[in-house]
């Protein structure tokens, strides 16, 4: 089997190659022939001279109306030919006509459509036998080998093609009897179909039959499938002894072949058991009781007529046990909010400020006093003041005095400087003062 | 003379099985030969139980079919009516297990063969409107049959918690026979309005009538716009 490397690199040289297969009835039932002439007459090749007769004769079977049958026989084995499936094996060219034999191909596509083998107990006897044999022999060599060509003869070889080889014997047969299952099933159902009451015994017989040959099957794969690992195992020992690798790989591989083999046999036994039970209980509560099979007409009518009188079957019904949890209080969840500061602060008290008063104050008596223009206010005023508070007060100063008097500027304003203050502003007439 | 495995409903209550096989019954599981276990136990304690379970108002009915149930009676055990999709489904499912040709895949049916087989036999529209519980249908085709579709779905979960068959995979089943509990109205040789009305009298069924209106008054409720309000009825 190839690695997933290997498997790249072979799908892509089938893809590269376009290799395909084409094969219609005709040239199938002709592959059928010369497989079969060539087994009954142990024929290693076909002449050119025979492949024609054969087809000739299979044209006569198969389609007897053919026109120009012999130009229809050279198209044939031309086709068999290019899809692979028949081969020239002299090598003669053009000195003399040619001999043919069947592909690998061909044989394993007739095989596919032809092969009827099916596990018997007789066949499973005789395979299990020779394996025994032959496993014994190579144990015999394997003790007794002492080169790499001794174990190459004696046991790699005979394990990798005749234990093998027997042992898909094995499993060759063991699909041939999952197909004759399938069948079995099919025709009990077919059977159940056509005859109904008639068929039971022919059902049972049936059921009968392959689940003796089934149990019997796998009592044999039981017993002697033992018998086999056994000697296996011995041969492993005797090639891990003498570190022969190889050996002990090929042993393991017809080990996984054997196990196959055997869980075969319990699989098919369990998957029958139960379709066995299935149809004995069908042929007992369903066919033995109603033989003129009008149970299923009556229901089919029944269902039809399900919305013109609807019933409904009466069932138990007691609903889980309620686990209920431990009473608790009442648990009062406040709503989700976030923690909020408290904007409503009461006002402090303070001592009052007398400055605005004393202001006010100094700013009526510098009214009283005369003055006419703001300058002589603002001087008279802030010059009672400490220096850094002046400026701020002179705004208010101006403020005050706008409350007091009726105040005028031309239009183009003069910006007068207050004595020694140091502070430069823009001047208003004053008028009278007014009576509060 | 066969010896009997418990002597005393004591010795029936201490088997370890029995707790999981009365808490089965009690919800309305039908326990056939599959169960072979719970079966056997049954089938060996079988007298005490029917004892035990006449106490509490129910009968242990074991059928020849091969399947045991409880049939409530009283209203000292809880019970319930099949809604109208799983008895739909069921007796679909019933009429499948009698086809011959189940036999040859013992009893496996994929879920689209029932939909298939309901659909042919009660028709379309019909199923769909059977299907649609609620008072005023879906207008949406597709919606519809969604609907149908989610009921058969449904249906057929119930049925399996009953025990009248085995879901496999999600769109496969596997038949048991309990089912065949709907054929019983058409199994014998009476007519089946007698058989289901010996079936009434023994409360293994309730004509939808009983409850809802006359029988016959569904048929005038379903078509063309309206359906019957369907749901489980407990007691």
């Amino acid at each position: 089997m190839p690695g997933p490397t290997d498997l790249h690199r072979l799908l892509g040289a089938l893809h590269q190659g376009r290799v395909g297969l084409s094969l219609d009835t005709a040239h199938l039932c002709y592959l059928v022939v010369l497989r079969v002439r060539a087994a009954q007459g142990s024929l290693a090749s076909f002449t050119e001279e025979d492949l024609f007769d054969l087809y000739l004769q299979v044209c006569e079977l198969i389609e007897p109306d053919t026109a120009n049958p012999k130009k229809r026989a050279t198209n044939a084995i031309a086709h068999l030919r290019e899809q692979r499936l028949l081969r020239r094996v002299d090598g003669a060219g053009l000195v003399r006509p040619g001999e043919y034999t069947l592909t690998r191909l061909a044989v394993a596509v007739v095989d596919f459509f032809v092969e009827d083998e099916t596990l018997t107990t007789e066949s499973l006897t005789v395979l299990t036998r020779a394996l025994t044999s032959q496993l014994g022999a190579v144990l015999a060599d394997a003790r007794k080998a002492t080169t790499e060509r001794d174990w190459r003869i004696g046991v790699l070889e005979p394990l990798r093609v005749t234990v093998s080889d027997l042992v898909s014997g094995i499993e060759r047969r063991q699909r041939g009897m999952d197909a004759q299952q399938e069948e079995v099933r099919e025709r009990i159902s077919a059977l159940l179909q056509e005859d109904w009451f008639a068929a039971v015994d022919d059902c049972e017989q049936l059921l009968e039959d392959t689940s003796t040959t089934l149990r019997e099957l796998n009592e044999v794969l039981m017993r002697d499938t033992t018998h086999l690992q056994a000697l296996l195992h011995d041969i492993e020992q005797v090639a891990a002894a003498a570190t022969s690798e190889e050996a002990v790989d090929q042993v393991q591989h017809v080990q996984e072949h054997l196990d196959r083999v055997a869980a075969w046999g319990g699989d098919r036994q369990r998957a029958w058991s139960d379709y066995y039970q299935f149809v004995q209980r069908y042929l007992r509560g369903v066919v033995r009781l109603d033989p003129d099979r009008a149970v299923s007409q009556r229901l089919r009518d029944q269902l039809a007529s399900f919305a013109h009188r609807p019933f409904a079957f009466n069932v138990a019904d007691e609903p889980s046990i309620r686990l209920l949890r431990d009473e608790q209080g009442k648990v009062e969840r406040p709503p989700v909010t976030s923690p909020g500061a408290d904007r409503e602060r009461l006002p402090e008290l303070v001592d009052p400020d007398p400055a605005p008063l004393a202001l006010r104050r100094s700013v009526e008596e510098a009214l009283g006093a005369g003055c006419q223009t703001l300058a002589a206010v603002e001087t008279r005023v802030l010059g009672a003041l400490a220096a850094p508070e002046r400026y701020c007060a002179a705004g208010r100063v101006a403020s005050l005095v706008a409350e007091r008097v009726q105040v005028s500027s031309p239009l183009e304003r003069t910006w007068t400087p207050l004595g020694e203050l140091d502070i430069t502003m823009e001047d208003w007439s004053l008028g009278p003062v007014e009576e509060q | 003379m066969i010896e009997q495995p418990y002597v005393s409903l004591e010795d029936v209550v201490q088997d370890p099985v029995f707790p999981d096989v009365d808490i089965a019954l009690r919800r309305g599981r039908h326990i056939d030969l599959e169960d072979s276990e719970w079966f056997a136990f049954l089938a060996d304690a079988q007298s005490h139980l029917e004892d035990l379970y006449r106490r509490f108002g129910c009968e242990l009915i074991r059928v020849a079919d091969g399947y045991f149930y409880l049939l409530p009676s009283g209203d000292r055990l809880g019970r319930r009516h099949l809604s109208r999709g799983e008895m739909l489904v069921g007796q679909g499912l019933a009429l499948m297990y009698l086809d011959p040709a189940t036999v040859k895949a013992a009893g496996v049916v994929p879920v689209a063969q029932l939909l298939e087989l309901l659909t042919s036999l009660v028709g379309r529209d019909r199923l769909i409107q059977m299907l649609n519980f609620r008072k005023r249908p879906p207008k949406d085709e597709r919606v519809a049959e969604e609907t149908a579709r989610r009921e058969v779905s449904k249906a057929l979960r119930g049925l399996e918690r009953l025990g009248f068959l085995e879901r496999l995979a999600e769109e496969e089943i596997r038949l048991r026979s309990p089912l065949m509990r709907f054929a019983d109205p058409v199994r014998g040789l009476t007519d089946p309005a007698q058989a289901l009305a010996r079936l009434v009298e023994r409360g293994e069924v309730l004509l939808e009538g009983d409850d809802q209106g006359s029988a016959g008054e569904l048929e005038e409720a379903l078509p063309p716009e309206h359906e019957g309000r369907e749901g489980d009825r407990r007691k």
